[in-house]
């Protein structure tokens, strides 16, 4: 599939603190992000003229954003979306700069995920129930949590894995947390400490569920031209998929195999145009709402064979330190969770070679690659990164970026 | 006003689907959409064909029986009024109607919580993949029911199977 290869670069990265008491707006978390952003990258407010967003009806649209910080806009567009939003807006951010419309677009999320909008709570208590929801949240399947689980569980039974083997998803990336300042559980947890936690929705215990925060994001993409003279080593993007679908993908249980997500799709498309394949990935970023999410997608992508996902990500490959490490800031489930922008952030920071670490000089780039607690979470010398966006399972992004 | 667990149930006007739906369940009978042109069924309710995109279908009434396909238990509500229900297992079940088709991995799912008979939730320890269901109708008022399942006396339709041991924690 033809794409536009290496035309493209996000060039700064922007987020707020992660915590349960923003004490201020989601305009606020977004104008603070966008503006960080903006630093990051060496922009001033005359050099951003596009703008995208995306929320679940729980945040403030670009205009407003854009008006607080003084940007006046060729281009805003604000949708409707959580997880696998932020690798299509990239996409679609790249295509809106091709057509011409704007030259360098700023995207964010902003986002108070704990004390507004709960995604696992106050976000999905429906006062009547009418309409789609009779379909499955009248049945008591009202979370993302009660939603999904069908399909783990039948993953588990057709292939084998075990609760076990899908914990140390939530292992590795607390040890990823421990070395991230800004991560919201920073603690190391243990496989025993995941299976003994209390059950949510059988088969996901507690500790197999990411956290909910409040925190803004942004991210700015602009041209590659554009960004050699910007402040900062660009992040490259090599191929992006957009929001990838199976059948029916209003519910994810109707059609076909519930076990086989969305990413089965989007691979060809992403790795098609990048002209690479997983081996050649350095560091994943696979989407971890919940500890099985990350394991499906990775089959999905083929990163491991159908069926292979508890024995992959239980071998010590998805850590620091290992051949190829998922989520190196601790993701959803440790360090915070903003539907996704964090997770290509951090991929963004690895490949400029700067994870904000405990290494006293990471921000020149000096890293010392003792992954130890409170540590190093830098990984050595990544050329290649890849997001794994995920909505549900049956709908999925990508994102590949590369070092210059 | 019809309501399920205390929360009231509407059926907006423009919604005729739904309402059949419901209406049907109320008449204790579990009637699905069959497309007038190529006679597939299709489960949730929706507005055109997924197989063949036709606008046309007619509410046919099926068996009602089916085998679990997978399960989840709800041992934490998020919505306040099924706190009370807690644990609840909640069962994906795919129906006799319509098995492998139009391939080998489809067939016609539905959701519903697996019930004693008391009404109450099943036990957990009971479920499991693999064992053979029927649908139960569960009143909501008004005429209407919500399909829900219960287990039968059928053999299994393959060696059940349940989350369980080694992976049930200690402490829950």
């Amino acid at each position: 599939m033809a794409g536009l290869r290496d035309k493209y670069a996000i060039v700064g990265i922007g987020q707020t603190e992660f915590s349960r008491d923003s004490g201020r707006t989601t305009r606020t978390l977004a104008v603070e992000a966008v503006r960080m952003a903006m630093v990051d990258a060496g922009l001033q407010a005359s050099e951003v003229d596009g703008m995208m967003s995306y929320s679940m009806n729980d945040s403030t649209a670009s205009p407003v954003v854009a008006g607080d910080l003084g940007i006046r806009l060729n281009f805003y567009m604000d949708v409707s979306g959580g997880g696998s939003t932020i690798e299509a807006l990239v996409g679609l951010a790249m295509g809106a700069i091709e057509a011409g419309m704007c030259q360098t677009v700023v995207i964010f999320r902003g986002m108070n995920g704990y004390t507004q909008n709960r995604i696992g709570g106050t976000g999905r208590q429906n006062p009547v129930f009418t309409g789609p929801m009779l379909d499955q949240a009248i049945h008591g399947m009202n979370s993302a949590a009660q939603s999904f689980a069908p399909s783990f569980m039948r993953y588990l039974y057709e292939h084998g894995v075990t609760s076990e083997q899908v914990a140390h998803v939530k292992v590795a990336h607390s040890k990823h947390a421990s070395n991230n300042p800004k991560a919201y559980y920073p603690q190391r947890v243990t496989v025993d400490d995941v299976l003994s936690s209390r059950w949510v929705a059988k088969p996901l215990h507690l500790l197999d569920c990411c956290v909910e925060t409040d925190n803004g994001s942004a991210l700015i993409v602009t041209s590659a031209d554009r960004a050699r003279g910007l402040r900062q080593t660009p992040a490259l993007v090599m191929g992006v998929a957009g929001r990838v679908s199976k059948l029916g993908a209003s519910y994810h249980w109707p059609f076909g195999r519930i076990s086989r997500v969305a990413g089965y799709h989007a691979a060809p498309i992403v790795f098609g145009q990048a002209g690479i394949g997983p081996d050649d990935v350095d560091i994943t970023g696979s989407y971890d709402a919940f500890t099985f999410t990350t394991v499906l997608q990775l089959e999905a992508y083929g990163f491991c064979g159908e069926g292979e996902g508890g024995d992959y990500v239980s071998s010590g490959i998805i850590e620091l330190g290992g051949a190829r490490p998922n989520n190196t800031s601790g993701g959803h489930l440790c360090e915070g969770y903003t539907h996704g922008i964090a997770l290509v952030a951090e991929n963004v920071r690895q490949l400029r070679r700067q994870a904000d670490d405990y290494c006293p000089d990471w921000s020149a780039g000096a890293h010392t690659y003792d992954y130890r607690e409170h540590g190093c979470r830098q990984v050595r010398d990544p050329e290649i990164t890849m997001n794994l966006g995920w909505a549900s399972p049956a709908t999925g992004s990508a994102l590949i970026m590369r070092r210059p | 006003m019809a309501a399920y667990l205390g929360v009231p149930v509407e059926i907006s006007s423009n919604d005729p689907e739904h309402l059949a739906f419901l209406k049907a369940a109320g008449k204790g009978e579990l009637a699905l959409q069959r497309c007038v042109n190529c006679a597939r069924l299709r489960y949730p309710v929706g507005n055109a064909c997924p197989f063949c995109t036709s606008l046309e279908s007619e509410w046919s009434v099926v068996s009602g029986r089916g085998v679990i396909y997978s399960y989840e238990v709800v041992t934490q509500a998020i919505h306040p009024a099924y706190r009370s229900r807690t644990p609840y297992p909640l069962v994906l079940v795919e129906l006799d109607e319509q098995r492998q088709i139009p391939g080998p991995d489809d067939g016609v799912r539905i959701i519903g919580t697996l019930i004693g008979a008391d009404g109450q939730p099943e036990s957990e320890e009971r479920v499991a993949i693999g064992l053979r269901v029927r649908v139960q109708f569960i009143p909501l008022g008004d005429g209407m029911a919500l399909p829900a399942f219960s287990l039968t006396d059928e053999a299994p339709e393959a060696r059940p199977w349940r989350l369980g041991n080694p992976q049930t924690p200690s402490t829950q």
